[in-house]
């Protein structure tokens, strides 16, 4: 089995879609790239039935993506202390993170079924796992772990929020639990980021441009956000339990800002 | 009322444990270290082959699979100082130069149509030598010396037999035809025949010598 496996022969079963990004956000059922679907998601929305199932199965994709990101992590890099080496601990907690998404594609898959949609109905892009494909292991984590976990925290607590207000219990509960996880997750990459640059400034500030990368890759043009009718949610509380700084948290709002101003 | 100053013997009449055990520290340490060298190694190829398996429900046994190895060799990692081994990498390693010619037979398979060869190997093969060489050692240690040594093999032998069962079961779901069933044979066979030359999981006397008798 080689080291570093491309996005493009990620293994799937016929019943998976998939296209590009700006294929996928032009699915009609959202409303297109039009305004409906720059509205935060409420039941009261004509197009939410549509866009809550759209979400949960772009949250099963990506915890595919998400669980075979850290599975290759686990096998692409030796163990040591050199460049491009990591250590045997953090293996152990990206062999952690493989269970926990695992459980999290078994709840989305389950949730999705919940919600009246079909593995397949809606497409998958593979932008999530190629940001797991960086051959710096400090990188990779920081683009992983802390933009891209980070941002499953704000999905999730969209998504709990939505079960809280449409009256379903079993979406809020399991939103709930995959959301401690999520933290769990970010965290780690918090504490990996300080602890493996110590005393490399260089290397942190390139792993924290890479994570800037991520953000804005992935701020779905300034879809997620800190006001009360911000689409996605960034959150703040979560964010930080999970390492990340006010300046940093700060930082992520003002790349949204930009992003929905451009 | 029972008498509290009356004696008793420290061991109650249904504990049955017996000191003597065939291992000395260094043994167990040696011993140990190879499981943690084959734990990680099969943890590292779980995790590796998760993007390569086009089958749903294997994928996420994998990942599931991935962390109890993980495990393993995190035990295995922690006891080793406690076997006065302070720097845990020096032992961590493997038997012999073919437990490394099996290993990287194991984990060569990555297309996307090999998923019975990877499952093949993990279950049919190195997951059942584990088994044996975990119970081995947990019955022939001391239960009184080594009990911190036995209470992580049990942990992890219930693993195995729950990761066994998950695998034979997958690998049967795969198998629909008799080319399969002698696809599923050739490749044990090939995996069996690698790590017979290396001994087992820990080498030469992973389950022992049943030829050897007392006095020769």
């Amino acid at each position: 089995m080689r080291k570093s496996f491309p996005a493009d022969d990620l293994a799937r079963d016929e019943r998976f879609n998939r296209v590009s990004q700006a294929e996928r956000v032009q699915d009609p059922r959202l409303g297109g790239s039009g305004t409906s679907s720059r509205a935060k998601l409420t039941p009261a929305l004509r197009s939410a039935p549509d866009r809550a199932r759209s979400l949960m199965h772009g949250i099963f994709t990506g915890e595919i993506q998400a669980l075979e990101g850290a599975g290759r992590t686990c096998f692409d890099f030796e163990i040591g202390a050199g460049e491009g080496e990591v250590p045997f601990e953090l293996k152990l907690d990206m062999a952690r993170q493989c269970w926990d998404e695992a459980r999290h594609c078994e709840i989305s898959v389950m949730l999705a079924d919940h919600m009246g949609t079909e593995l397949g109905e809606f497409t998958e892009n593979t932008l999530l796992y190629e940001a797991a494909c960086n051959t710096d292991p400090v990188l990779r984590l920081t683009g992983v772990n802390r933009a891209l976990e980070g941002l499953a925290i704000d999905v999730f607590t969209t998504m709990k929020d939505f079960g809280t207000i449409a009256g379903d219990p079993v979406l809020e509960f399991c939103e709930d639990w995959m959301l401690a996880d999520e933290v769990t997750h970010v965290k780690m990459g918090s504490d990996w980021l300080r602890n493996l640059t110590a005393g490399d400034r260089d290397r942190l500030d390139r792993a924290l441009e890479f994570q800037r990368v991520v953000d804005k890759l992935f701020s779905f043009n300034g879809l997620r956000g800190e006001d009360d009718e911000s689409p996605i949610q960034l959150t703040r509380r979560f964010r930080e339990m999970a390492g990340f700084t006010d300046e940093e948290i700060d930082d992520i709002a003002e790349l949204s800002r930009e992003a929905a101003a451009s | 009322m029972t008498d509290p100053s009356r004696p008793r013997a420290p061991f109650a009449p249904w504990d049955r444990r017996e000191l003597p055990g065939i291992f000395d520290v260094d043994e167990t340490a040696r011993r140990v270290g190879h499981y943690k060298w084959i734990e990680t190694k099969l943890f590292e190829a779980l995790g590796g082959w998760v993007a390569t398996v086009p089958e749903l429900d294997i994928k996420l046994r994998l990942g599931t699979h991935c962390y109890h190895h993980a495990w393993h060799a995190e035990l295995m990692h922690k006891r080793l100082p406690e076997l006065r081994e302070m720097k845990p990498d020096r032992l961590t390693v493997p038997p012999n130069d073919e437990m490394v010619a099996f290993v990287d037979a194991l984990t060569q398979p990555e297309a996307a149509e090999l998923t019975l060869e990877k499952l093949v190997g993990v279950y049919r093969v190195l997951i059942p030598h584990k088994i044996a060489a975990y119970t081995y050692h947990r019955n022939n240690t001391s239960r009184i010396t080594d009990a911190p040594t036995i209470r992580s093999l049990d942990f992890m032998l219930q693993d195995e037999f729950d990761d066994w069962r998950d695998g034979e079961m997958l690998i049967q779901s795969l198998i629909e035809t008799p080319e399969d069933v002698d696809r599923a044979a050739h490749r044990q066979a090939e995996l069996e025949k690698l790590l017979l030359a290396a001994g087992g999981i820990a080498g030469p006397g992973t389950i022992g010598d049943p030829y050897a008798t007392s006095g020769e």
